[in-house]
């Protein structure tokens, strides 16, 4: 199963660098793959992806698939914001809870019918931008 | 060995814009605020210059043009010391740390009077150039930052979850910041201090929603001084002083979100630092008479409230609302007028937070004194309050 993909005609404002170990994780999603580093030793997902598990530390790790799907936690706009994101402000940013136990916070994407919520179901979404992906959650119907 | 401390002085200049544009023909320079404030706090304290053998203080901002402030002082100075002279560094908790780095020096040994001391400027450096600085301190710089998140963001998204869960209102929350400005209107060291009500807190234009820009901190520069000594010098220096009577830490483990699922506003590190701190000072928090907060916005001010045990969970924008934190109610917090309206260069906050304790418990806080505050708490943090470090100081008169 892969993410929808949004295209976003621009660069992005402030893009990830790029790891040995991370560019695994932006290449699958640049692909609409939506995974995270699993521990082979206990078994945990964490995310962002870390190549030592920080509950065991463990460094044997596997990647593995994370919930397309989850419940919004909190969010806000950002409506003063650092000079490279001006021009895209106000943006709406939250925290969300996959359906498979991992917390994480993205950029939110809103849509007119399904205004923002905390509590409401969201799914995690590519944002395809000319440079390449970032990962953000939109309001599911 | 066992040697308490004691807060013996302080100095601080009053917050707001001292820092000066590049091209401005005149420039405040940092060094001559410094030497000036560490000759009033020392004479405050009572002490000589040769008594102090430990001085730790806070990292400027990287906009101060002279690097190694802290050793360029002790020449601007000539102050020779044998226990420590550092600069020290926690984002947020960055001046918590040097006053508790300062009390070590004087546990340990190293000295018998200590300063704790630093200056922040940056208010000639616009909002959006500062904060392509300060979102890098707050998150992932590869995962969150490039989302977008700055550092009040977090807190905002508090605000929101808050609000879900316990009903509470923009007006409780807004009315932390009708309360605290009340409180700066009567600070001289405050950088905002017209009253402002109700009304106008919620009308202003949102920043990070839900929180406007009242419920945020504003941006300034200080600078403040404490002086610290072992309690045997306090003691026969014959004044009142304020005893360190505990302190406690704690660091949860996460870096401003925990990928597995907790309760995130309730600050739990601050609940476990705030239970070190009363354990070792033998209080509880009904003890406490006055609290200086390190609370950026009105929402964290709610939460720490909370955490600390001053008013019940939930009820913390409620007890706000209804006055029970305010001078003269059950509990009055951030007397100073806190980070919204005493001010926030965040380097130094909490040097300011102790400054206000220390006016209140030596019962020099003129009109917004809390009558016989015997117990006060302070507190610093860093991230969502993902670590806290907190001090409990009683009054010796």
């Amino acid at each position: 199963m892969t993410l929808a993909t949004v295209a976003i005609d621009a660069d992005r404002a402030y893009p990830p660098r790029l790891s040995d170990f991370t560019q695994t994780f932006w290449s699958a999603l640049g692909q609409g793959r939506w995974q995270t580093s699993c521990c082979k030793a206990c078994g945990k997902q964490t995310f962002p992806p870390k190549p030592v598990c920080p509950h065991c530390w463990s460094t044997e790790i596997e990647w593995t698939e994370l919930s397309p799907r989850g419940t919004l936690y909190s969010w806000t706009r950002i409506h003063a914001a650092p000079a490279v994101f001006a021009a895209e402000s106000p943006y709406a940013c939250g925290i969300v809870d996959l359906d498979n136990g991992i917390r994480l916070a993205c950029r939110l994407v809103e849509r007119d019918d399904r205004p923002l919520a905390v509590g409401q179901p969201v799914e995690m979404v590519v944002l395809q931008y000319r440079d390449g992906p970032l990962f953000a959650a939109r309001p599911a119907d | 060995m066992s040697r308490n401390v004691a807060i013996i002085g302080a100095s601080a200049i009053p917050v707001g814009r001292h820092q000066t544009a590049d091209d401005a023909a005149l420039q405040t320079l940092e060094h001559e605020i410094m030497t000036r404030l560490v000759v009033e706090a020392v004479r405050d304290a009572g002490v000589d210059k040769q008594d102090i053998q430990s001085l730790v203080f806070t990292l400027p901002r990287p906009y101060t043009r002279q690097k190694y402030f802290h050793t360029f002082l002790m020449g601007q100075l000539r102050l020779s010391c044998r226990g420590n002279v550092m600069e020290v560094m926690g984002n947020g908790m960055t001046a918590a740390l040097a006053f508790d780095q300062a009390c070590n020096d004087i546990m340990l040994g190293r000295s018998n009077v200590s300063l704790a001391l630093g200056i922040n400027m940056e208010s000639a450096v616009s909002a959006a150039e500062h904060m392509m600085s300060s979102m890098r301190t707050t998150g992932d710089v590869d995962f969150h930052t490039s989302a977008g998140f700055t550092p009040i963001a977090w807190y905002a998204m508090d605000a929101m979850r808050y609000m879900h869960e316990h009903g509470a209102t923009r007006e409780q929350l807004g009315s932390v910041a009708v309360k605290n400005r009340h409180h700066a209107s009567l600070n001289p060291l405050a950088q905002y201090r017209k009253p402002i009500t109700l009304e106008e807190v919620v009308g202003q234009r949102p920043i990070v929603e839900p929180l406007g820009l009242y419920d945020v901190p504003p941006r300034g520069d200080g600078a403040a001084c404490l002086v610290l000594a072992s309690e045997d010098v306090a003691k026969e220096l014959g004044r009142p002083y304020v005893l360190v009577r505990g302190r406690g830490f704690c660091h949860d483990g996460t870096h401003q979100i925990s990928d597995v699922p907790n309760d995130m506003i309730a600050f739990t590190s601050a609940r476990q630092a705030a239970a070190t701190a009363y354990e070792q000072a033998g209080l509880s928090p009904a003890d406490i008479d006055v609290a200086e907060l390190y609370a950026p916005c009105t929402i964290v001010e709610v939460l720490v409230s909370e955490a600390l045990g001053l008013v019940p969970s939930g009820q913390g924008a409620r007890a706000a609302f209804e006055g029970e934190t305010r001078l003269g109610g059950r509990i009055p917090i951030s007397t100073s007028g806190g980070l919204t309206s005493r001010g926030h260069p965040a380097y130094v906050t909490s040097l300011y937070n102790y400054v206000e304790l220390a006016e209140q418990l030596r019962g020099r806080a003129g009109e917004r004194q809390v009558a016989n505050a015997r117990f006060g708490i302070a507190t610093g943090e860093l991230g969502n309050y993902n670590a806290a470090l907190i001090h409990v100081l009683e009054a010796k008169p």
